[in-house]
């Protein structure tokens, strides 16, 4: 069997060792060229895609690639234009999908200079012009369009989001009012795309370090749950220079949002109940 | 290097967010003025004492503000720490050559 | 067989679209380390009207001079944008302001603001000054 484990190319490890923030993209990572692929024959109206193409196999630099496809024979969200590349011009193009509902998060991709869903965003929001289709920003690429998310997750899962108790368990179930339980809304319906942390800058410069919207956001959700119990400890994990306070309200993350939450609120949350423990 | 990240920074009082009004008043007032009518002006009690508080409350803001930045740019950490000790020493020496300026304005000598 | 591959890293500023916030977020840093070494100037001005008339006429002769005029407008501006963007971090850090149009007025209100401080202090200034 293979062993698909790759170098961490240009992730948290290798970044420690430069100098400064590089605010161009390395070497091996800057676009050069593309395959412009044949227009469908005899389609009345056709569409033009950029889609970002990256082989580990070739060794080559990313490429973007130039699509047409038939817009009579095709969905309109974006995720049917790239289900239509693949399966009627190029087979090898890949990215992730899976719900097509905006439920899953699979296919965040950046289009059109923004992070959003590809199942959600119809290709003629986009204005004019061919529609730009990249992997999320500033994340290793595994293969077109599918971006390494591994930090992504550990940050997540370094917030600990699961209910933590001292008092005895309950019998059935541990009890919320209504009152308590809507704290949560505007939290609980994260589906964890990453379009938030890969929209922000901050987050760009400091991905080793810095939490990032989505994981900041399921941490107010922890700390705001009633039924939690460790809430000075998931503040004290986040009392760090980095960790919560890279946060500069840049914004992106809440324009970029899906699902119209709000991380920089839930950010500000955080920085608020931060002080109030303190006076 | 971490407590100034903290959020007591911009938590600080609204009125510090402004505190560079009265500065730009006193400025104001000193066009047209030759030396003797600046010294005069600087040297007065209430208005040393606005750019003594404006100076002091600048020079603080400077150096978290700074350090945010290079916190976030360098990431070489003998660099940074470079960085942050050029950065205190800036602010520091700004302040305090500012003040010596003002307290020697006001004394009259 | 291991693969050993340098993964590239996904274009971010390249593509990124720029927000009104993004932007202004930058504006405010600028301004900021603007304001740094701007304190130079206002560390010099101190200084000469405590040394002496001379070194005071000199402070005087740079300000009157176009690109003295030019430095001290684009501080002026700095600091009226910084004070006034400073305020809308503060309007965020107190938990408000977050919503789409509210986020968008407050930096509106920001760039807006400080340009307009700007002109009214410069116009100030010329009416005291009488043209000097």
């Amino acid at each position: 069997m293979m062993d698909c484990r790759v170098k961490p190319g240009n992730d948290g490890l290798n970044q420690k060792a430069r100098w400064m923030v590089e605010f161009a993209l390395p070497k091996n990572s800057k676009i050069i060229g593309g395959k412009t692929w044949p227009k469908p024959a005899s389609a009345p109206e056709t569409r033009e895609f950029k889609v970002y193409r990256w082989n580990p196999d070739d060794g080559k630099n990313p490429s973007i690639d130039t699509y047409y496809i038939d817009t009579h024979d095709c969905g309109p969200m974006v995720l049917d234009a790239l289900i239509c590349i693949k399966n009627h011009i190029d087979p090898t193009l890949t990215f992730r999908r899976s719900c097509r509902e905006g439920v899953c998060g699979s296919c965040a991709m950046n289009i059109d200079g923004q992070n959003t869903l590809a199942c959600t965003k119809s290709m003629h929001d986009v204005k004019d012009g061919a529609v730009k289709v990249n992997p999320l920003p500033h994340q290793p690429v595994v293969k077109d369009l599918v971006p390494d998310l591994s930090n992504f997750y550990a940050q997540y899962a370094s917030i600990e989001p699961w209910l933590k108790t001292t008092s005895p368990t309950p019998q059935k179930e541990w009890r919320q009012s209504h009152e308590d339980r809507e704290k949560l809304d505007g939290l609980y319906e994260c589906i964890l795309c990453a379009c938030c942390s890969t929209s922000c800058p901050s987050y760009w410069w400091n991905s080793e370090r810095f939490l990032g919207p989505a994981a900041l956001l399921q941490a107010t959700r922890w700390v705001k749950d009633s039924r939690d119990e460790a809430t000075g400890e998931r503040l004290d994990n986040l009392e760090d220079p980095f960790r919560l306070y890279r946060c500069h309200t840049i914004l992106n993350c809440a324009k970029a949002c899906p699902k119209s939450l709000n991380p920089s609120e839930a950010i500000a949350e955080l920085k608020l109940m931060m002080v109030e423990r303190q006076i | 290097m971490s407590a100034q990240n903290s959020p007591a920074k911009s938590m600080r009082t609204p009125l510090a967010r402004v505190r560079s009004l009265p500065v730009i008043v006193i400025v104001l007032m000193l066009i047209g003025s030759n030396q003797a009518g600046a010294k005069l002006i600087l040297g007065s009690l209430p208005i040393a004492i606005i750019l003594l508080l404006f100076i002091v409350a600048s020079a603080w803001h400077m150096k978290i503000g700074m350090q945010v930045v290079i916190e976030d740019y360098v990431h070489n950490e003998k660099l940074k720490l470079a960085g942050i000790m050029a950065n205190n020493f800036f602010s520091f020496a700004v302040a305090l050559a500012s003040i010596y300026a003002l307290l020697k304005l006001s004394s009259g000598v | 067989m291991t693969a050993r591959i340098e993964r590239p890293l996904s274009p971010h500023l390249q593509t990124y679209r720029w927000t009104l916030t993004m932007a202004l977020s930058i504006v405010h840093r600028v301004t900021g380390m603007a304001l740094y070494f701007g304190t130079l100037l206002l560390a010099w001005w101190l200084i000469a009207a405590a040394s002496g008339p001379g070194a005071y006429a000199n402070v005087q002769a740079f300000t009157a001079s176009t690109i003295g005029r030019l430095i001290v407008f684009g501080y002026t501006w700095a600091l009226m944008h910084h004070m006034l963007s400073g305020i809308r971090h503060f309007v965020w850090d107190l938990g408000y302001g977050f919503k789409p149009n509210e986020r968008e007025a407050l930096t509106w209100g920001a760039l807006i603001g400080g340009v307009s401080l700007t002109v009214l202090v410069w116009i100030a200034a010329y009416a005291i000054g009488g043209g000097r």
